[in-house]
């Protein structure tokens, strides 16, 4: 099968299924109102710094992240379609299509966990451009990290809460350099004042999305 | 080291007690001659100096197990033999143990220099807090290899992790910590030693304790993996585990 087309297969499928049942989307969803709220009745009227404002979003986004995408490869297992998969598409199409996926599903949860964010906690936003910009490439970087960190935790007996395990330190980076963005544009500083947290964001996203492209056919093929 | 896997043992029986004894004795005066010795006194520093023999031959030993792991578990991913998970594993057990103790002696040292009069003992500085992430993702790997049953998934999937937290830790270790705020030598672009940074007396010591540090770290790590690799020959039916095949990729 043609490359393109099958990684487009497998992205299709995903999404067909996805459509059906809207699991993954729901439970994603409803987690990051969930934190969400938590965190505004936690905190109350007053109001907070950019910096905790920016450290909470990324909390959420990182917990959800690392709660509602883990589902994907168990269920391939569970269905007992890897074996079929194996036999009719090559490694990196099965990883191209389930990271495509994921990107709608980390991008569905940012745009609506950064709207709901924004509303609760009233805050404007400095700089949009940088802020849309910073949140982006996060969600780049968080996707690559968490599908092949899914398809690793897949494989274990625990499952469930062991890829929050594996999967917070690596993000740390992420973390970091996001929250120092997200700061940045919350209070209105220009591009440049931010180069380098985006630097280390591509830097980041670009890293681990090379080595999960090479390390995914050690992880799937038998 | 990569034609002992055709030899009984993993370990030569022969570098091994040559590198045991060189370390008794180096350690041994390290240990002397860091206590004993004069150093140069400093404000601040003062005699707090004299961790520098400890605390960072920690670090380079981390370092060089962490390395060691990253190596063996690309090489079993190549040829899926046995003692080379084995070793990947060792090597990480080791790279945790040392991590644990450069934390520790940088903690008390941070207390006394960087904190003294605050009574605080962490404080986040960024190197310190990364390296606590380090220690967590080793962690990590631990846990990932006691959750999976086959030990031929185990040490794949192990091995995929092992190399993926490899990637994210320059990240940890060298890029953000250059970019915030630190009083840990080695910030800024600036190395965390220069060629004037240290004392002509205080090389005499450091040199061999980095060495002795790393011999120690290979002795350690030679004797776990030994043990692992008898463990296994135990378990096993047919004697010892077979050896390694040539690789197929």
């Amino acid at each position: 099968m043609d490359w393109l087309a099958g990684a487009w297969a497998i992205f299709r499928k995903d999404l067909r299924i996805e459509l059906r049942s809207r699991y993954a989307a729901n439970t994603l969803l409803l987690f990051a109102l969930g934190a969400l709220l938590l965190i505004a009745f936690a905190i109350g009227p007053q109001p907070v710094s950019a910096r905790v404002r920016a450290a909470l979003l990324w909390i959420v986004l990182l917990f959800a992240a690392s709660i509602g995408l883990g589902r994907s490869f168990v269920a391939e297992y569970e269905g007992k379609t890897a074996l079929l998969l194996r036999l009719h598409t090559r490694a990196s199409m099965v990883f191209a299509g389930k990271l495509l996926f994921n990107l709608g599903l980390v991008g569905l949860l940012t745009v609506v966990a950064t709207g709901v964010f924004l509303l609760l906690l009233g805050s404007s936003v400095g700089s949009p451009g940088l802020f849309v910009g910073t949140l982006a490439l996060g969600a780049v970087g968080l996707t690559g990290v968490t599908t092949l960190l899914s398809a690793l935790v897949a494989r274990a007996s625990g499952g469930g809460p062991l890829l929050p395990v594996l999967l917070l330190p690596l993000l740390v980076p992420l973390l970091v350099s996001g929250v120092g963005a997200t700061r940045k544009a919350l209070i209105g500083q220009r591009w440049m004042a931010a180069q380098d947290e985006l630097l280390t964001l591509v830097g980041f996203a670009g890293a681990t999305l090379s080595a999960a492209v090479l390390l995914f056919d050690y992880v799937w093929d038998e | 080291m990569s034609s002992s896997a055709h030899t009984a043992l993993p370990v030569r029986r022969r570098l091994y007690r040559g590198v045991r004894g060189l370390v008794v004795v180096t350690l041994t005066g390290v240990v002397v001659a860091g206590f004993l010795g004069t150093i140069p006194q400093l404000d601040i520093l003062e005699q707090s100096a004299r961790n520098l023999y400890f605390h960072v031959p920690m670090w380079f030993s981390l370092m060089a197990a962490t390395v060691v792991s990253a190596y063996h578990s690309a090489r079993y991913l190549r040829s899926g033999a046995r003692v080379r998970d084995l070793r990947a594993r060792e090597a990480a057990r080791i790279a945790l143990i040392f991590g644990g103790l450069g934390i520790v002696t940088g903690m008390v040292w941070a207390r006394f220099t960087w904190y003294e009069g605050t009574g605080v003992w962490w404080n986040f500085d960024p190197k310190q807090s990364m390296a606590a992430v380090l220690l967590l993702i080793y962690g990590g790997y631990f846990v990932l290899r006691d959750a999976i049953d086959a030990p031929k998934d185990r040490g794949r999937i192990a091995a995929v992790y092992n190399l993926f937290a490899v990637v994210t830790m320059p990240f940890l270790l060298y890029i953000l910590p250059r970019q915030m705020p630190s009083l840990h030598p080695g910030g800024e672009g600036s190395p965390a030693f220069s060629q004037t940074d240290l004392a002509p007396a205080m090389r005499w010591v450091f040199y061999p304790s980095v060495l002795a540090f790393l011999g120690l770290a290979w002795l350690l790590y030679t004797q776990r993996v030994r043990l692992a690799w008898l463990r296994e020959a135990v378990r096993a039916p047919d004697g010892a585990p077979e050896p390694e095949p040539a690789p197929h990729r």
